[in-house]
């Protein structure tokens, strides 16, 4: 008898898939800057709200979109060159994580969203390591450019030149 | 470039918001570059590939530089 409910609690832990997702979102950029704070929390409640749990996040901040991207609201076509970049990162049921989805697709804020599996480490020390770099760059090209400037270009400079000899 | 660059700088996930990184893979016209150019593991090259793919569908990399 006692077997019998320890296999049951399990098959219940194991009902409960949790795996780490990463939410990216693009918000429209009509919503003023005022109110970005409000859909971000939002956007969390309706995460804890789905049972998911937040480990890392990031506020969105206006971007420039590398394409202008177009959404039909109201049946009425809008285009847009910029938008707020937002991500969080969160643990959540997998059965959950569908219906967080349709959820988002009925929201008009969002221009695009990507949900994507992930790790549970921060991915961005990676980011950090770049960014360093590039913070050390800054104040050493007002001072000595050429020195600084050929080790650090060499591999980009190779690339470009192999993509023009290959054009 | 004959070595790993994600190995190289203990990268184990490439994540698409990493977009400095990505840069570094893609050709003037916004092209992937073939594993041949960037010299990166088969396996990092397939995540390197699909890090791009989601950069660009959420505006962060072109699809194209005219």
């Amino acid at each position: 008898m006692q077997d019998g409910e320890v296999k049951d609690k399990n098959e219940i832990s194991e009902g409960a898939d949790f795996k780490v997702y990463e939410l990216g979102y693009l918000l429209a950029p009509t919503i003023a800057e005022e109110n970005i704070p409000v859909s971000y929390g939002n956007l969390k409640d309706l995460v804890s709200s789905f049972g998911g749990e937040l480990i890392s996040d990031e506020i969105p901040k206006m971007i420039p979109l590398a394409y202008s991207m177009s959404k039909v609201v109201a049946n009425v076509r809008n285009k847009f060159n910029t938008a707020y970049f937002g991500w969080s990162k969160f643990v959540m049921d997998s059965d959950k994580i569908l219906e967080l989805k349709k959820h988002l697709d009925l929201d008009s804020n969002f221009i695009r969203f990507l949900i994507l599996k992930t790790v549970k480490e921060n991915t961005i020390a990676a980011k950090r390591f770049v960014r360093g770099d590039s913070y050390k760059r800054l104040p050493t090209r007002r001072s000595i450019d050429s020195e600084t400037a050929v080790p650090i270009n060499k591999e980009e400079i190779d690339k470009e030149i192999d993509a023009l000899v290959a054009v | 470039m004959k070595q790993d660059y994600f190995s190289a700088n203990n990268i184990k996930y490439i994540d698409y918001k990493d977009i400095e990184i990505l840069k570094k893979f893609l050709n003037p016209n916004g092209k992937i570059m073939s594993h041949k150019r960037t010299g990166v593991t088969a396996k990092n090259q397939r995540g390197l590939t699909s890090a791009i793919k989601h950069a660009r569908f959420l505006g962060l990399l072109p699809f194209l530089v005219k």
